[in-house]
């Protein structure tokens, strides 16, 4: 039977937790490459954070980024940044924040290269200081998030769910960032935002993952037989199917955004948050599966009891079947018996 | 679950009556200026001050900003900044000056009350020109001489009541120590005329001047009303604003900028949805009709809530708050994902349909909840925490997930419990296949 099929019928019985040691590497690596490029390269800040001036305007298809330059040579900016977004949006970033006079002299420019009115040019300009502002701010704003979260689900769940749910959601913000650092992607307010969205992916799917795992936990404690890895492994191919699911219907409209924005209609806004929250859509689903839960199951055998049950239970294809089967005969039995005791902690 | 089609019908009619209710009242999503043009500024106070003194200054540029005649502009306090957004204003150069200039409160003597002359256009109102200006009321109409002093020579102003006479309001103005001789010089030539006391192009008070000696102090009265007395010691004391204030952003946004970002979105937006639809139709067939419809229901109360608060509380639609919509697709339609995927849990577990579509929900909410707890946690901190478009993400993050919440409940539940009713022996129909391996023990 194919794997697709085994999926679709909810009969995949993969041993995720046998493939931990390469996702844990892989992790390691990508942690190590992102901090590396960030220490190295730094980050590509968009004017939000730097301060300066973009402007913004629309003229017909076929501008060229060399022409532009041309244009702008006479009053002295044709080393600004510049860029054609969906063909036919011209931008062009200043580092400085000019005065009146010199504004409407850029935007004079502008306009008669483009061939449009000088109303019709849009500007963004950023104080030196604003940059530092909202990043101190979103910063802040990111930490009382984690510890919020984190007492959340310690109460909700357990401690060492809140720290393997941390592990995962660093490991996402760093590999997202370290993205950014690597490609030198021009890091935006859009992108902050998306950044934050991630974290909230990343930790919707851990606790869908771990909620799973939490009612699997109780039915170990009944079978008696299975260690905790095997049941984090149950859990994981039980959520396959959802995670795929929701994985594939949330880069849907993702995807949309990207492709809309940044090909057909050239909004530079959207473009931003599609790149952003496609990174960080994979790196939370691939976290929630080879960070979050290898924390769990290394934090978990440490606890005297369930590192007795592992040492007791050697792995082995056959002990993979018996607990299985345990499992099924046990739990809907369970279930069928006494649904209501089984829900209480 | 006992009346499922009670609830199903509930909601399906108050969506309507909420569709129906917006477009009655002709209402629709307020659109930020991203969206369709306009000027937004964060201005920043120059030096640290108190919430009073900002709220004042707020007050003064609300009635600047009135005088350009724009629809609905927005000036709020943000932590110690000031905002201002005028979405919609064609010529948004006219606009930042108006909200950035720090205009010098004058003093002109007044040569007659002339009714019927133009007034004296903002461009040509000069320090060392003669002007007509008119009153706060648009009432009286002065001829007024070059001004011979300005706001420099006020150290404070205040309102007072009783100092004049029993029951009246006067205005106590003190003058620096340079000040002061300078203003008796000048009280001493136009004794028993009229001075004007002009700010931003408007006469704010004519006092006659009584004596020639002042010595230091002025009292200004006549038949104020306890707010008058106040505005024109404020104008007084602060001149122009009570605090000078630095831009610290500027966004200017072409008409032609915002209509492309606006349909960029909502292509954006539309093609999401229906690749989403089509995919969940494809995987869980009529389960599938089922979570695209909870995503219209969704949709429709969203834009009423939408259009409601653009309404009431003047909430504007950024693009910021169109992605974080557009984002909330993936957690609403995660919610019927978590659910079918139960369902299909218990059907494999040897449960019929019908109980598993009742039992599953139980536990399918109960995950819905913790992760939407969690959401909710974090678009409330960001939106506490942060400044501009990350608040307005937030914002409708936080709203779509508090809806997806009512209508996982209210809409999904109950459908998917009749449909599953309906489908007692066509689990297929509901993407649900027979378990091959279920003899094998």
């Amino acid at each position: 039977m194919s794997v697709l099929r085994q999926l679709y019928r909810g009969e995949n019985d993969f041993d995720i937790v046998g493939k931990f040691k390469i996702g844990v590497s892989l992790s390691a690596l990508l942690v190590l490459i992102s901090i590396a490029s960030l220490f190295g390269r730094g980050l590509n800040l968009g004017i939000d954070f730097e301060g300066g001036s973009a402007f913004t305007i629309t003229g017909d298809a076929g501008i060229s980024v060399a022409d532009t330059r041309d244009a702008l040579r006479p009053i002295g900016l044709e080393s600004s940044k510049i860029q054609v977004l969906g063909g036919d949006t011209l931008r062009v970033q200043v580092k400085d924040v000019p005065d009146a006079e010199r504004e409407a002299e850029i935007r004079q420019t502008l306009a008669d290269h483009v061939g449009t009115d000088v109303t019709e040019v849009s500007l963004t300009s950023v104080g030196p200081s604003w940059g530092d502002e909202i990043t101190s701010k979103a910063q802040r704003a990111l930490v009382f998030f984690l510890i919020l979260v984190m007492i959340y689900i310690a109460l909700r769940f357990e401690p060492r769910m809140a720290a393997a749910a941390f592990v995962a959601m660093v490991h996402d913000v760093i590999v997202s960032v370290g993205f950014y650092s690597v490609f030198q992607i021009e890091v935006t307010p859009a992108t902050v935002i998306a950044f934050l969205t991630i974290l909230g992916y990343s930790l919707y799917d851990t606790i869908v993952v771990f909620d799973r795992v939490n009612e699997n936990a109780l039915l170990l404690a009944a079978s008696g037989r299975a260690t905790y890895s095997d049941m984090v492994n149950l859990s994981m191919n039980e959520v396959m199917m959802r995670s795929i699911n929701t994985s594939i219907t949330s880069l849907l409209p993702v995807t949309s955004m990207l492709v809309v924005g940044s090909f057909v209609l050239g909004a530079a806004t959207l473009e931003e948050f599609a790149i952003a929250l496609m990174v960080g859509l994979v790196a939370g689903t691939y976290s929630s599966i080879f960070t979050a839960a290898p924390v769990l199951v290394a934090l978990k055998q440490r606890q005297p009891r369930h590192a007795e049950r592992a040492s007791r239970t050697t792995r082995s294809t056959d002990d993979d079947e018996i607990v299985a089967t345990v499992r099924r005969d046990d739990v809907t039995a369970t279930i069928k018996a006494r649904p209501r005791r089984k829900r209480r902690r | 679950m006992k009346r499922p089609w009670t609830s199903l019908i509930g909601i399906v009619v108050a969506t309507t009556a909420a569709l129906v209710a917006v477009f009655a009242t002709g209402s629709a999503p307020k659109l930020g200026l991203d969206l369709q043009g306009g000027v937004a500024i964060v201005l920043e106070p120059a030096s640290p001050v108190d919430d009073g003194i900002l709220d004042q200054t707020i007050e003064i540029l609300r009635s600047r900003v009135d005088a350009l005649g724009v629809a609905e502009p927005d000036i709020t306090r943000q932590g110690g900044n000031v905002i201002v957004q005028i979405p919609g204003v064609t010529d948004r150069a006219r606009a930042r000056e108006i909200v950035g200039q720090t205009a010098e409160l004058r003093f002109r003597p007044v040569i007659d009350i002339a009714p019927g002359d133009e007034p004296t256009p903002p461009e040509e109102d000069l320090v060392e020109s003669e002007v007509v200006l008119g009153d706060r009321d648009g009432e009286l109409r002065y001829r007024l001489a070059p001004a011979e002093l300005t706001g420099e020579i006020v150290s404070t102003a205040n309102a007072r009541f009783g100092i004049t006479g029993p029951s009246e309001w006067a205005v106590l103005v003190d003058f620096t120590a340079e000040g002061s001789p300078l203003w008796d010089d000048l009280a001493a030539r136009i004794v028993g005329r009229q001075l004007a006391i002009v700010l931003d192009g408007i006469v704010q008070s004519a006092p006659t001047i009584q004596t020639a000696q002042f010595g230091g102090s002025a009292t200004i009265s006549g038949s104020f009303s306890e707010r008058e007395a106040k505005d024109l010691a404020l104008v007084l004391r602060f001149g122009s604003l009570p605090v000078e204030l630095v831009e610290q952003t500027v966004q200017e946004v072409s008409a032609t900028l915002g209509r492309d970002a606006l349909s960029a979105g909502l292509a954006a937006g539309a093609i999401g949805l229906l690749a989403v639809s089509l995919y969940l139709i494809a995987y869980y067939r009529l389960l599938g009709v089922v979570a695209t419809s909870s995503l219209a229901v969704a949709g429709g109360l969203l834009w009423s809530l939408i259009s409601w608060l653009g309404e009431a509380q003047g909430l504007a639609l950024t693009l910021a708050g169109a992605t974080g919509i557009i984002v909330s697709i993936g957690v609403a339609v995660d919610s019927n994902i978590v659910y079918y995927e139960r369902v299909k849990d218990e059907v494999r577990g040897g449960r019929t349909l019908r109980s598993s579509s009742e039992f599953a929900f139980g536990r399918a909410f109960s995950t819905i909840l913790k992760a939407d707890f969690a959401s909710l946690l974090g678009a409330g901190m960001l939106y506490l925490l942060t400044v501009g478009p990350v608040r307005g993400f937030a914002l409708f993050l936080g709203l779509a997930t508090l809806l997806d919440l009512v209508v996982s409940w209210f809409f999904m539940r109950p459908a998917v419990i009749l449909l599953a009713r309906a489908s007692r022996d066509h689990p297929t129909r509901l993407g649900i296949l027979p378990s091959t391996t279920e003899a094998t023990p």
